[in-house]
């Protein structure tokens, strides 16, 4: 049984078998305060209606926001977007979640407030689990202020020297010669930092280039010679490379967990099979 | 292993004395919120709950509120203890540790059949029997018959100058150890307050102890007799001013002590001298050209700044003088107090191991302290160490 | 129970760690029977300070070997008994594991001991322009460690996110007595975010043993404003105002008449007096949005009948922080006890939640203050009791009870910051369901099967009824 989304990171992790029933969550805003800069979605809500609602109250929710993909899928995929620098982390964008378990009963994790330590964090566990715990149904997301203004400069300037200079840039992306940079804030903040940018070698630029196909910790960069284009996402561990290569594997250890979380929450293998977290 | 066996304790005395005498309010006003902890240089340096201020009060509820036995864990959880009181000004509830630890140990006392301290204490009070040990220490001292550093004990002089009084407008105290070892510090002392206009009394020879070694050692009555001598001595109305944090801590509580009138009024006259200075700034010689550029990190005593809150002052007299620097570790302790350095060697040296890091970041070239404990505690790990006077002393222009 | 040179647990923890740094007197037993909650009933075994990963793991496996459970032990400032020892466990204390091990200023990472003291890091990252975001508010003594046990929050977690956002990596001892590192220090790595699992755990999936903590840079702008109202409404309503108008400031803090007063006693912060509360708000950033945000807060509070006042420096504002952070002691001026709640409401909710809490502590004939990061509708309604007045218990425990059912009837959350531990661990079922209970029950067998780690504490499923009972002098039922 697997929860099918967009279907836009479909075969990330591996691919279910053709005879897995596939299910939708519901889809639709189920709750919205703006005061409360929190909202209630179902998990078969595309982002971009999710972005649209929340853009009418000028703010935003910490997803990558791509045609076609949904809140849960995007959650259960669990990459964040290029903004990962200063937006934070994706997986700390859930603060409740209801989703099915192997058992079929309905289960809450987490809670609608914005800070919670009741029980064990298992949102943070479900964001990124490629839907093998639990199928996800329903999500509480926290959301933040839509910036007032935004920019993106590019130019052939050290990277780490750009981050030493900068507040808070929201993005550093550096393919080994040209290094991008994305502002965002304050109109007048946003100004002074694309000058201080500018100083460094920077031109204003329309966004971000294409990303290569594949994602891979920073490290699996320094393991070998490269090949192909790539792209680092400065700060955050992560690089997008053309030509797939080998990622350090993880310890055995960190292997048993994943085979004993796997085998507590979904002991017959029913949830989403064929893909593995480990993998993606 | 029983405690009577290692630690000369009386264990019949102890069974029919359950309570340690503390207050039971005092007792129960700590919360165990451990904020106190990082201000404890022992529990800094052992990281261990039995040597901080929080343990301590949980092993005191043990001993007096549920019977559980005086052990040697308990002592040496009690003594470990530094009696500095950085825990005071740290604790939200105003729990009174000080007085806690003060009743705990004067119950010890009574409980400890033989205490080498009862005795070594009782020579404090006496001016030429502290002066005739001190004389052939230094000769001692001089033979290289003692292992000095390792002792603890400062380099003592053979001969001192004689103070001689000079007016009636304040008394300078000057203790025990202090006027045997270290009268030149009373000396500068008392000429940067001349410098200010006062004329200077001292007390009679028997005036010579303030007592403070006897009451944290629980040795109350010996205490209370010193006190009353002390009183006596330094009559009139003249504010009493006092060069050592410890004997200042304690002169300022003898009206909680003793609890007469005489006492509170008496404690009401006593000031450090940086704080009676401190309120003359204007009356003070100028700086003369050679000390400006030296840099001084003042270390302030416990008892100065934990019991009497009165560090400020000596770092305002000293910052015309000098340049300060001023030390990162928010004042914890440098593991003198009193004897204890003597009595806890180990642990003293580990929490001044600490203060000496604080020193070498401070960048500063002498350190000044108000008190003679730290003073030779920190000069035993070669710091230079001064009174903060004796560096005043030696910057004023006394002919410009 | 006593212990003997020649028990074989000793024996045994006696060849991992040298003999000073295993304690068996029942003193010092007695003594780490408490952290800084009330549970004062807690029963430690052997007590432990290893230094090294490799000394936890002997520890861990010599308590397996015997059966044994294992707490681990930071600072002990927890308010929720987290670290209270039940059945006499194998306690490991990690105060003298407290070296920093390494900054890297570029990456914005350091790695840590867990006995490293919150405050002591912040004060070693200085020279760099850097600090750690969260900051508790007993920061100056509770340890990183402790914080990654429960996922620590703090004033100034508002913006930047409570301690899980802060952490990158941890090493962690497993029950099984392997080490192993949880997330990456760099920032991410493929697989399941165990890291984000691990953080809050409150000591029940293993040890930790050392941290990978992201570094914040400084803020080059900073604008503190004290706000002061004539009604708690007034007060809560601005809050909620800041926030719908698309303003996430560093920190939002709130006080009652009650608090305000007993710290003016306490340190002389320079608080109205005669207000009914105040509120701190800090913005920082970049000094034109900070300017902005700074005086859009500034209106938002005369709006509503505030008056405003903005520190003019460093000194001013520490005052105003003083006062915030002294605020807990503060109180023993006028109670001896004090029980501090810590439960957390949708933010349009708070004016709602605080006048039941009034009410509430009325019923009761009890006296509360409150002292709370509004900006979370992270409530602390603080009961101020004096524990020998006979009976008072029942009334402060049957008031906590009220405020929490009040708080979750409007969709908040028993705990913001401090845990469950053994205090919340029974309303766990008033806010999770025995399926929601059953998927923590499952995360925590995927890490230790045997139940060992920090057994009685979160879950309140009969797995753990050997311990529950073992409470002592805890009251039956938490709340008794």
């Amino acid at each position: 049984m697997a929860v099918v989304g967009g279907r836009t990171q479909w075969e990330i992790g591996g691919q279910c078998p053709e005879e897995t029933r596939l299910v939708r969550a519901p889809a639709g805003v189920r709750g919205f305060d703006p005061a409360d800069m929190t909202i209630r979605v179902g998990a078969g809500t595309p982002v971009e209606e999710l972005d649209a609602a929340l853009a009418e109250a000028g703010q935003r929710a910490n997803l990558p926001v791509s045609p076609g993909a949904t809140v849960g899928g995007v959650l259960a995929v669990g990459r964040d977007d290029l903004h990962a620098l200063g937006r934070g982390r994706l997986r700390d964008a859930l603060l409740e979640v209801v989703y099915v378990g192997d058992d079929g009963r309905l289960v809450t994790a987490g809670g609608p407030t914005v800070k919670n330590v009741s029980g064990f964090d298992l949102c943070r566990l479900l964001a990124g689990s490629l839907g093998t715990l639990g199928l996800l149904g329903e999500v509480i997301l926290r959301t933040w202020p839509r910036p007032a203004a935004q920019q993106w400069l590019a130019g052939p300037c050290d990277p780490v020297e750009l981050r030493r200079s900068m507040y808070w840039p929201s993005s550093i992306l550096w393919d080994g010669e040209i290094t991008w940079v994305h502002l965002e804030g304050h109109e007048s903040d946003v100004k002074s930092e694309a000058e201080l940018a500018r100083s460094l070698g920077c031109e204003p630029t329309d966004g971000p280039p294409p990303l290569p196909a594949y994602r891979v910790p920073t490290g699996a960069l320094e393991a070998g010679q490269p090949t192909g284009s790539y792209l680092v996402q400065i700060g955050t561990g992560m690089a997008y490379v053309s030509e797939p290569r080998p990622i350090p594997g993880p310890g055995p250890a960190v292997v048993t967990l994943h085979q004993r979380l796997k085998s507590e929450f979904d002991p017959r293998g029913r949830l989403n099979p064929g893909r593995d977290p480990l993998a993606a | 292993m029983t405690a009577k066996k290692s630690l000369g304790i009386d264990t019949e005395e102890m069974a029919s004395r359950p309570a340690l005498g503390i207050d039971t309010e005092e007792l129960a006003s700590c919360v165990s919120c451990g904020l106190c902890l990082p201000h404890c240089p022992t529990f800094r340096v052992t990281g261990e709950e039995w040597a901080s201020p929080r343990g301590r009060i949980s092993a005191m509820r043990q001993v007096q509120d549920h019977g559980m036995a005086v052990d040697e864990s308990f002592l040496a959880s009690m003594d470990s203890c530094v009696q500095c009181r950085g825990c005071e000004p740290a604790c939200p509830s105003g729990v009174p540790f000080g007085s806690m630890m003060e009743a705990t140990q004067a119950e010890l006392a009574r409980r400890r059949r033989v205490d080498w301290r009862r005795w070594g204490f009782r020579v404090l009070g006496h001016r030429w029997l502290l002066s005739l040990l001190s004389r052939s220490l230094a000769v001692v001292q001089r033979l290289r018959l003692v292992p000095s550093k390792r002792l603890g004990l400062p380099k003592i002089p053979l001969v001192q100058e004689r103070l001689r009084a000079t007016g009636n407008d304040v008394w300078l105290f000057t203790g025990c150890v202090m006027d045997a070892w270290q009268r030149s510090t009373h000396a500068s002392v008392k000429r940067v307050v001349e410098s200010a206009g006062a004329g200077v009394a001292l007390p009679s020879p028997g005036a010579a102890c303030c007592g403070a070694l006897s009451l944290h050692a629980g040795l109350e009555d010996h205490a209370h007799a010193l006190a009353a001598r002390t009183m006596k001595a330094l009559e009139g109305s003249a504010p009493i001013l006092v060069d050592s944090a410890g004997c200042g801590a304690v002169l300022k509580e003898y009206g909680k002590h003793l609890g007469t009138p005489e006492a509170v009024a008496f404690s009401e006259r006593v000031m450090d001298v940086h704080e009676w200075l401190a309120a003359q700034a204007d009356q003070l010689p100028s700086v003369g050209e050679r000390r400006r550029d030296v840099i001084v990190a003042v270390h302030d005593p416990c008892h100065l700044r934990h019991v009497q809150r009165a560090h400020q002052p000596v770092a305002d007299v000293l910052s015309s003088y000098v340049t300060m620097v001023t030390l990162d570790d928010e004042g914890l302790c440098c593991g003198a107090g009193g004897a204890y350095a003597a009595m806890q060697p180990e642990l003293a040296a580990s929490i001044r191991d600490r203060k000496l890091e604080a020193i070498n970041r401070s960048g500063a070239d002498i350190v000044a302290s108000a008190n003679p404990g730290c003073t030779i505690h920190l000069a035993n790990a070669g710091v230079d160490v001064r009174h903060p006077l004796e560096i005043v002393d030696e910057a004023i222009d006394y002919d410009g | 129970m006593k212990f003997r040179k020649a028990d074989p647990l000793m024996r045994d923890l006696r060849r991992v760690l040298p003999s000073d740094r295993v304690r068996v007197a029942p003193l010092e037993r007695s003594i780490m029977g408490r952290d800084a909650s009330i549970f004062e009933g807690g029963r430690a075994g052997p007590v432990c300070f290893p230094i090294s990963t490799e000394e936890v793991q002997g520890c861990v496996d010599a308590a397996r070997r015997h059966g044994r459970a294992v707490v681990p032990r930071g600072a002990g400032t927890g308010l929720a008994g987290g670290a209270v020892p039940l059945e006499e466990p194998v306690v490991v204390v990690a105060t003298k594991m407290n070296r920093l091990l390494s900054v890297d200023a570029d990456q914005r990472v350091a790695w840590v001991q867990p006995g490293m003291i919150n405050l002591d890091l912040s004060r070693a990252l200085a020279p760099y322009g850097l600090h750690y975001a969260p900051d508790p508010s007993s920061q100056q003594v509770c340890s990183l460690g402790g914080n990654v046990g429960t996922n620590a929050g703090g004033p100034h977690c508002l913006a930047l996110g409570v301690t899980s956002a802060h952490v990158l990596a941890a090493e962690v001892v497993l029950m099984s007595g392997e080490s192993v590192v949880l997330g990456d220090a760099d920032g991410w790595t493929p697989g399941l975010d165990l890291r984000g699992a691990y953080v809050g755990s409150e000591g029940m999936l293993g040890i930790t043993t050392a941290i990978a903590v992201r570094l914040t840079r400084n803020p080059p702008a900073v604008e503190t404003l004290l706000l002061a109202f004539d009604s708690v409404d007034a007060a809560a309503q601005t809050v909620s105002a800041v926030i719908a108008d698309g303003i996430v400031p560093a920190a939002i803090e709130m006080m009652d008449k009650n608090i305000i007063w007993a710290v003016e006693n306490f340190v002389g912060a320079g608080f109205p007096t005669d207000a009914a509360a105040v509120v701190i708000v800090e913005v920082d950033g970049l000094p034109g949005g900070v300017a902005a945000e700074a005086d859009r807060v500034a209106e938002l509070a005369v709006e509503r009948g505030g008056s405003v006042r903005r520190a003019t420096d460093d000194e001013e504002r520490a005052l105003i922080w003083k006062g915030r952070k002294s605020a807990f002691g503060a109180i023993a001026q006028i109670k001896p006890n004090y029980y501090l709640h810590d439960t957390v409401v949708p933010r349009t909710r708070l004016a709602e939640v605080m006048n039941q809490v009034y009410e509430i502590v009325d019923e009761h004939d009890l006296q509360v203050m409150n002292v709370f990061h509004a900006g979370d509708g992270n409530l602390h309604p603080l009961l101020l009791y004096d524990a020998r007045e006979p009976g008072i218990m029942e009334r402060v425990h049957a008031a906590g009870s009220a405020i929490i059912e009040a708080s979750l009837a409007v969709g908040g959350v028993l705990s913001g910051e401090h845990g469950i531990g053994i205090e919340k661990r029974d309303f766990m079922p008033l806010m999770f369901s025995e399926a929601d209970l059953d998927a923590q029950a499952r995360l925590r067998r995927a890490f230790d099967p045997e139940e060992m780690a920090n057994p009685g504490k979160v879950l309140p499923t009969g797995a753990s009824c050997a311990e529950v009972n073992a409470l002592g002098k805890v009251p039956e039922g938490v709340w008794g």
